[in-house]
Order: C-alpha cells, then structure tokens, then sequence
C-alpha cells in the first residue's frame, strides 16, 4: 500500500444528474440535473432532509443506485478514473473501494455477521487482488489504531461484539484501507450518542487531512456539516437549492428553504420558541412538481413564475443559489 | 471446546430426564389401551373362520402366559430393562427382543425417508435461491408454485400416481418392496444396485412432496438476506460476486438447517404411506401393526426410539448452530 501524501488528492465533477425511479406512475426524478463540484482535498457537506435525495446523490457517485432506481442523465467525473455513470461490470466493481470508498450510517450492519472483521478485510483484499495479505492487514491495524481503536482485537471480533461507534470506525477503515482517495460518508453520526458522533467527526476531520482525501459527508443535521465541511450544498426535492462556504451559507442563507432550516434550530441560549419550524412537509417522489420551483409550496417568497419556471442554479460568487427570489433582489 | 462439551453435558442431562418421562408416559398410555393382545388375536382367529374354542387353543399355546403382576411391578421391571437397553420382548413375536426388531425395521424407514429428506433439502435450496434470485420473473414463480402444488397433494396419492406411472403403464422401476429377493444380502454389486433401483419410486414421491417447503422456506430466507445493508455493503466495497454470494448463502442457509435437524428427527416416525404403498417393512408400518395387535412391547419402544431420535435431533441442531453462528456462540458466553 502506497502511503497517501497530501496533494494527490481527486477532484469530483458531477455534472447535470438525474436519477429517476420506476413506479407504476412512470419513472419519477429523485436527483435532478444536479451539478457539484468536490474540490481536492475538500470536505463538501450535503444537508436536507429525509427522501430530499441525498443517499441517492451519494449512491450515485459509486454508480450504485440500486433498481428500479437508475441514471438518467448527467455524469461524474473523478480525477484519474473517468466517468464513473459509463463505468459497468468489473471495471466499475474495481473502482469501488480502490478508488472511492463508501462509509454506511452506523445504525446499518454493514458487517457479515458471522465472520469476523479480519475475515471480510482479507475478502476484501482478494477481492481487489492485493496480493501482501501481512501489508493489508498491518495497514488496517495501523487505521484502526489510529482511530482510537485495539486493531488487533477489532480484526478478531464478530459484528454484534463490536459498538455502534466501533462499528463506524470498522466502516471507515475498511472504506480506506485500499487507499481510495475519495470518501462518500453517509449519516456518519446517526444513532451515535453525542460523545461518540463528536469522536467520529474528529476522526473523519483528521484522517481527511492526514491522508489527503476529497470527502463527500451526506447528513441531515447541520451541525455535523457546520463541525466537519468546507463546503455546503443544501437538497431539497431532488435539487440543489443553495451551496456555497459552509460559513457563509450558514451565516448568511440566500434560499428561503435554507433560511427555514437554520430558523428551525433550538439555540442553546434564549427562548426555545424563537426555533420556527418550516410549515408544510417535503415533497415525496410522487409529489414532486413537475414544473417550476420545487419548493414553492412552502415558500413565503413565492412569485408567479415559480409555478412555471424552474430556478436555474446561479452563481454569486462562491455561491450558488436556485431560488428566482434570490435572482429578482440581486437585479433590483 | 469446552463451551460446546459443557453445553453438550446439559443438554445429554436433560435429555435423559426428557426420555425418562417419556418412556414413563407412554408406558402407562400404552398400557391402558383397551383390549389386550390376545384379546385381539382371538378376534382375528375367529374373524378367520376358526371355532372360538379353537381360537382361544391357539392364543393360549402361542402366548403361553397370562401376566400375573401388578401394573406398577411391571413398570418397575420396564424401567429397570431400559436402563440396560433392554425393550423386552415383541408380545406378538415371542422370543424376539423389540431391539431386534426395531433395528431389523428401522432400516427400511432410514432408507427411502433419509434420502428423499436430503434430496429434496438439496434441490428445495438450489432452486429456493434461484427463485428467490429472479423471484420477479415468470421461472421464480413457477417453481415456487410447483412447490406448492406438489406439497399440497397428499403423499399417497402422489406416490399410487407414480406407480402407475412407472411401475404399471411404463413399467421400467420397481414397487414391489425394498430390494429384489433374488440377490444375497451383503456388500455385492447386485444387492446394492437393486437396493437403490427399489428406493428410486419412493424417495422421488418423498422429495416431491416435501421440496416446496424447502424452496419457500429458502427463497424468503435468501430474500430477506438480500434486503440486508450488509450485501450493499460488499457490493459498494467492490467485493468479488462469488464472495458476495457466499455470504448470501451462507445467512440465508442458518436458519434452514434447525428445519432440517428437525425434520431428521422426525424421520424415524416413518412415512407410513410411502411404507404402504412401495412395501417397505419399516417403523411407520410396524407402529400401525403393532397399534392393531396391542403389542406393548413394541409398540412403547417404537414410540421411545422416536423420542429419542427427536431429542437427538435437537441437540445436534443446537449444538451445530454453536458452530455455525458466533452469535449464538457468545450469546451462551455472555449469560
């Protein structure tokens, strides 16, 4: 294995991706000519909230999206691997783990239950003909150590003996054991309690830096986004509304919807009723609109032409905001 | 490994009680059966056309002794023979131990039920995971609705189909007993061709009646299997397809195989109707004769062999899942 040196860090282009979904009313979108750019060495953060599309856009970027789910259109480039939307077979099967590495929620069993973790290490390591068995094996001891972890005992310990946070911490090292370069976490801190989901951000801050990765955390809690990434890009409805510096977006929203979710945070201090949920309920895949603004529904800004026309994704500056709203302002 | 020999000792310690119990049980059941032997061999011989005084001659020269102690003495005595693996001695056979013929019969129900047990576990789970596998096309339905089909027609009257079938319109296999009385029992090519040659009708009727249990019981097992995050999990590490499908096999396989230890236990029941209808001399024909003749004797052994094999059964399933499944392994470690 060679040892990651910072700088040889992968960028990620996803360019125009549509994901749909079969149903008996027709293949509806889930992930809609979205477009994003994971820079090298970067921790890119995606927030929205359940069914928003976020797992599918994290699925995607494996070409994982599992039936009747599939791509419709658009591509992901990686850094020194192509396009991964083309990529089928085992030319794709090798790219997964090698090239990008995927970290399940921690509440999933991500694990065989009936073999140990060395077991399914060693699997893993056949499975992408790494021939040094010894080197594999000191390599995830070594991550394992490194995460705060007994590595020697954790390679001979079945799933169901093992933590949720050590489970995390199995799932991350077995995502970059192979040295892939490119991290897709997600729900890292689900279901962990709160010492444990402060440990595990550490832990994914610390090893992004160390080894050099360009890492994609997919969440639904801002805080876990506002603690680890650099970047922020907001979903909603299958669409990204708003991305930008992870500061700025949190400090300064321009979409009415990220503007709601932050409003909706119970602030430590002062009254608990200044928290303001966001009335109405996200769109399911069904109740999705067709045309026009995806959020318009609950959005207190709403103008005629969110009806009929889509927000265009536009740039202003480091930010980048879909709301026609945000557009009228600048220009008035 | 200690821990399975400790787990063994507990469960051969309960085991004996259990069969104790049993015996005890179904010695007094047994024995309280109305009629008695020679009440039921004077019925036949009269039935036959012999004078009742005759008839009443014979059974007294066959039997030869009236028992003339107390029920309670004769459990003692029962009980005391078991602890020496002695079953005394079939009422309607004198002279012939109940061991004897239990291990004479038993091999005539191991036969055809074991294999047909085995064979159709063997197919029910190749093709439970194929149907579980393409479980939305047309084949996937097919095969689980011809199991069903085929485990919902009664055993006997798949297994007359299939002598009329093969033994009388296309007479090309035997249903006349289990093996052709012109070869000398023993180890020779002859005898062993005609022993399978005879068990081909009735092991095939016992497997296509019990492999729709097995492909449905396997497919929702492989179904269940692969809805688990762990199979995404592999795929999305780029993990090989066939050690991807070994651990799919392998999680769905576990709990099929208590079904089966189970099922082997209750093999020595026999499958009367197979017995009946293919001639073979086994323990379910031998229960239901020994029923109709109030042999005792028999009839508790019969029932205890029984027992015992379902309690072994069991304990080899468990004790076969604290190997397979670490699970359970340091479930029993922890308590």
């Amino acid at each position: 294995m060679a040892q990651a040196t910072t700088g040889q860090a992968p960028g990620v282009r996803v360019d125009g991706l549509t994901v749909v979904y079969k149903t008996p009313a027709g293949e509806l979108p889930a992930v809609r000519d979205v477009s994003l750019t994971l820079e090298p060495g970067s921790i890119t953060g995606i927030v929205g909230e359940s069914g928003s599309g976020k797992s599918t856009l994290a699925l995607s970027l494996l070409n994982a999206v599992q039936p009747p789910g599939r791509i419709s259109a658009g591509s992901v480039e990686i850094d020194g691997l192509g396009d991964v939307v083309g990529f089928e077979g085992e030319r794709l099967r090798k790219a997964r783990g090698a090239h990008i590495g995927y970290v399940f929620q921690a509440a999933q069993n991500s694990l065989n239950p009936l073999k140990t973790v060395g077991k399914q290490l060693l699997d893993l390591g056949r499975s992408h003909g790494v021939e040094d068995r010894r080197g594999l094996l000191r390599e995830a001891q070594e991550l394992l150590g490194r995460m705060g972890l007994d590595g020697a005992r954790v390679l001979d310990s079945y799933q169901h003996e093992l933590s949720g946070g050590m489970r995390q911490r199995v799932g991350i090292m077995l995502a970059l054991v192979l040295n892939a370069q490119v991290v897709v976490l997600d729900e890292p801190t689900t279901a962990l309690d709160m010492i444990t989901q402060a440990n595990i951000l550490k832990i994914v801050r610390e090893v992004h830096a160390e080894r050099g990765l360009t890492t994609l955390v997919i969440t639904h809690d801002i805080g876990v986004v506002a603690e680890v990434a650099d970047r922020l890009a907001v979903m909603y409805g299958g669409r990204l509304v708003e991305q930008g510096p992870t500061r700025q977006v949190l400090g300064d929203p321009r979409h009415p919807y990220t503007k709601g979710l932050i409003k909706a945070i119970p602030r430590l201090v002062g009254d608990i009723d200044q928290a303001r949920a966001l009335p109405g309920r996200p769109p399911t895949l069904a109740t999705v609109p067709k045309a026009g603004c995806v959020f318009r529904e609950r959005c207190a800004l709403r103008m005629d032409i969110c009806d009929t026309d889509d927000p265009a994704a536009v740039a202003h500056g480091p930010r980048i905001v879909a709301c026609h709203a945000v557009k009228v302002k600048e220009h008035a | 490994m200690t821990l399975i020999a400790r787990r063994l000792a507990g469960h051969l310690a309960r085991g004996f009680v259990m069969i104790l119990v049993v015996a005890t049980i179904s010695f007094f059941i047994v024995n309280n059966i109305p009629g008695d032997p020679m009440a039921a061999r004077f019925e036949k011989l009269v039935e036959g056309g012999m004078s009742p005084e005759a008839a009443a001659q014979a059974v007294k020269v066959l039997y030869g002794f009236q028992p003339d102690t107390s029920l309670w003495q004769q459990y003692l005595d029962y009980m005391a023979g078991l602890l020496r693996l002695d079953l005394g001695e079939s009422i309607t056979r004198p002279g012939t131990p109940v061991l004897d013929v239990l291990a004479e019969k038993t091999k005539w129900t191991v036969l055809p039920v074991l294999a047909g047990t085995l064979l159709s576990f063997l197919v029910g789970i190749i093709l439970g995971v194929y149907a579980a596998i393409k479980r939305k096309g047309k084949l996937g339905d097919l095969l689980a609705i011809s199991g069903s089909l085929l485990h919902g027609i009664p055993q006997y009257v798949l297994a007359m189909l299939l002598v009329v079938i093969f033994a009388t319109l296309i007479p090309i296999l035997p249903a006349d007993g289990p093996v052709d009385i012109l070869f000398e029992p023993g180890l020779n090519a002859g005898y062993l061709g005609s022993l399978a040659e005879h068990a081909v009708l009735p092991v095939v009727t016992y497997a296509l009646s019990a492999y729709g249990g097995w492909i449905l019981a396997m497919k929702s097992s492989v179904v269940t299997v692969l809805g688990d995050d762990f199979i995404l999990a592999s795929e999305l590490r780029g993990m090989k397809r066939s050690i991807v499908f070994r651990y799919i096999a392998r999680n769905a396989i576990l709990p099929l195989f208590t079904i089966l230890a189970l099922s082997l236990g209750l093999l020595l029941g026999g499958a009367v109707f197979i017995e009946k209808i293919f001639n073979y001399p086994g323990l379910g024909l031998l229960l239901i004769d020994s029923v109709n003749e109030r042999d005792y004797a028999t009839m508790s052994g019969a029932f205890l062999l029984i027992t015992v094999a379902i309690i072994i059964a069991n304990i080899v399933a468990d004790l076969f899942y604290t190997v397979i499944d670490p699970r359970v392994r340091s479930g029993e470690e922890a308590a």
